[in-house]
């Protein structure tokens, strides 16, 4: 469980987020929404601590995370991350992408490694790109090899941002179709898209962000038939 | 006749057999100058205000002073300081590791921080640690862009190793004086010298030159 408690932070003069506070069930699927600019990103990047936040507490586990002494590094084992530009690291074969971290932090045999990691290329549908350098996969291959790396670290939590909006429209349903995959199979999923179809179908919750702040916390099902507030209408009104 | 390479003509092999000495000296100092320069970068990079300030402070001495000034210093300074008496190829050697250290440090901070952000960020959040992300994944892809730079400085150092001659190191240089004061005839030899050089340094930029065509197509 994510438990984010009156988050706040700023890039030097710009607030950036101004006190989130929330609440994220183990094995939820939730799909944070909301105009370009409105601190999504931000957000998402304070669960891992890409970003510290500047006041507040996320938690996972019960574990406050941005306290002193925090092993940053164990958190970061337990929470997967998944980016807008992939980042594979080039100069690594897609399998090697996948085992890398299981070889170097798990410290697992290689040969586990690599029974783990062609496991794990089928289930995205990347079997035969085993060998295959990222310059050499398509912009949805590369997010599935992605996907498949930070599943490696067998994460509980799994955080997307943006995963479809760098890729050509003819590849964006493959991607979606191996996110909707893990869905519901236990592990906790933050995604934030503006795939609005795709976070009503797969989202069991929808945060709305405005300018900062979480103005909206519904289930899915009522944010998309009758959201709340006037600012989320507008938004749903503009993008659907 | 105005040149007389007939004269000379034996000396040349004598010559030539500076080009092992030469080689020797760029080779291994380029070695040990790029282990230095990884490491001084990876001061450069840190987040450790002090470190960064030593290595700051080490390149702009070392590239901020005459290289010859170096030699001399750590080829004289050190015996009279340690009582170690060094020799002219660890003098050679230890100084122009330090100093290319220096250089290779820069060409390598440039790199690094050519590295795009989501390389470390990606690094970061699979756990991995600080010492491995460099190691293993923000060194290799920084190398691999500045492979070029390092060839120049491959023939910076070739030609600079010169000055090794100025302590008695039996280089190209040094050899072709020694032939010149003894056939009291000083064009050719040094030409000769000349030539050999040249010839290195154009092996070493048409290496360059294929390097970033190959580094260019992958
Ligand atoms: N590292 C940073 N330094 C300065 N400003 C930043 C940084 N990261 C994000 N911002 C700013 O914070 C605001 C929110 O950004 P972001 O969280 O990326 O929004 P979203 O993902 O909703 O589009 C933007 O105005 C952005 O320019
Ligand atoms: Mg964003």
């Amino acid at each position: 469980m994510i438990l984010l408690e009156n988050i706040h932070k700023s890039f030097g003069a710009l607030v950036v987020l101004k006190g989130i506070s929330g609440r994220i069930p183990r094995g939820e699927v939730l799909a944070i929404v909301g105009p370009s600019g409105s601190g999504k990103s931000t957000l998402l990047r304070s669960i891992n601590l890409l970003e510290t936040p500047t006041s507040g507490k996320v938690f996972v586990d019960n574990v406050c995370i941005n306290d002193k002494g925090v092993d940053i590094r164990k958190l970061r084992t337990k929470v997967g991350m998944v980016f807008q530009q992939f980042n594979l690291f080039p100069h690594m074969t897609t399998l090697e992408n996948v085992i890398y971290a299981p070889l170097r932090v798990k410290k697992i045999k290689r040969k586990d490694a690599e029974t783990l990691g062609k496991k794990l290329l089928e289930k995205v549908g990347l079997k035969d790109k085993a060998k295959t350098y990222p310059a050499h996969l398509s912009g949805g291959q590369k997010q599935r090899a992605a996907i498949a790396r930070a599943l490696a670290m067998e994460p509980e939590v799994i955080l997307f941002d943006e995963p479809t909006s760098s890729l050509d429209p003819e590849m964006v349903k493959e991607v979606l179709d191996v996110i909707k995959s893990l869905a519901h199979t236990g592990i906790t999923m933050v995604i934030v898209s503006h795939e609005m179809g795709f976070a009503r179908e797969i989202a069991d919750r929808i945060w709305f962000l405005d300018e900062g702040r979480l103005i909206e916390d519904s289930m899915s099902k009522t944010f998309f038939k009758a959201p709340k507030t006037k600012r989320a209408q507008s938004f749903l009104e503009k993008v659907l | 006749m105005f040149l007389d390479f007939e004269r000379i003509w034996p000396s040349v092999p004598y010559i030539l057999q500076g080009v092992q000495v030469t080689l020797a000296y760029t080779s291994v100092s380029l070695f040990l100058g790029f282990f230095w320069g990884t490491f001084l970068a990876l001061f450069k990079v840190s987040h450790t205000k002090p470190l960064v300030w030593v290595a700051g402070f080490y390149t702009s001495i070392f590239r901020g002073t005459p290289l010859l000034l170096q030699l001399m210093l750590i080829y004289h300074a050190i015996p009279q300081l340690t009582g170690y008496n060094i020799s002219i190829w660890e003098a050679g050697i230890l100084t122009f590791t330090l100093n290319s250290g220096a250089y290779v440090a820069e060409h390598i901070r440039g790199g690094i921080n050519a590295v795009d952000k989501g390389q470390m960020e990606a690094a970061l959040s699979l756990g991995i640690s600080y010492p491995f992300i460099m190691k293993d994944i923000i060194l290799p892809q920084a190398i691999r862009t500045i492979l070029p730079s390092l060839v120049n400085e491959a023939i910076d150092l070739l030609k600079e190793s010169a000055l090794i001659s100025v302590i008695g190191g039996a280089d190209i240089l040094w050899r072709a004086q020694i032939v010149a004061s003894e056939k009291y005839l000083y064009f050719e030899p040094l030409l000769i010298a000349g030539a050999a050089y040249y010839v290195l340094v154009m092996i070493l930029t048409i290496a360059a030159r294929i390097l970033e065509k190959k580094l260019k197509t992958t």
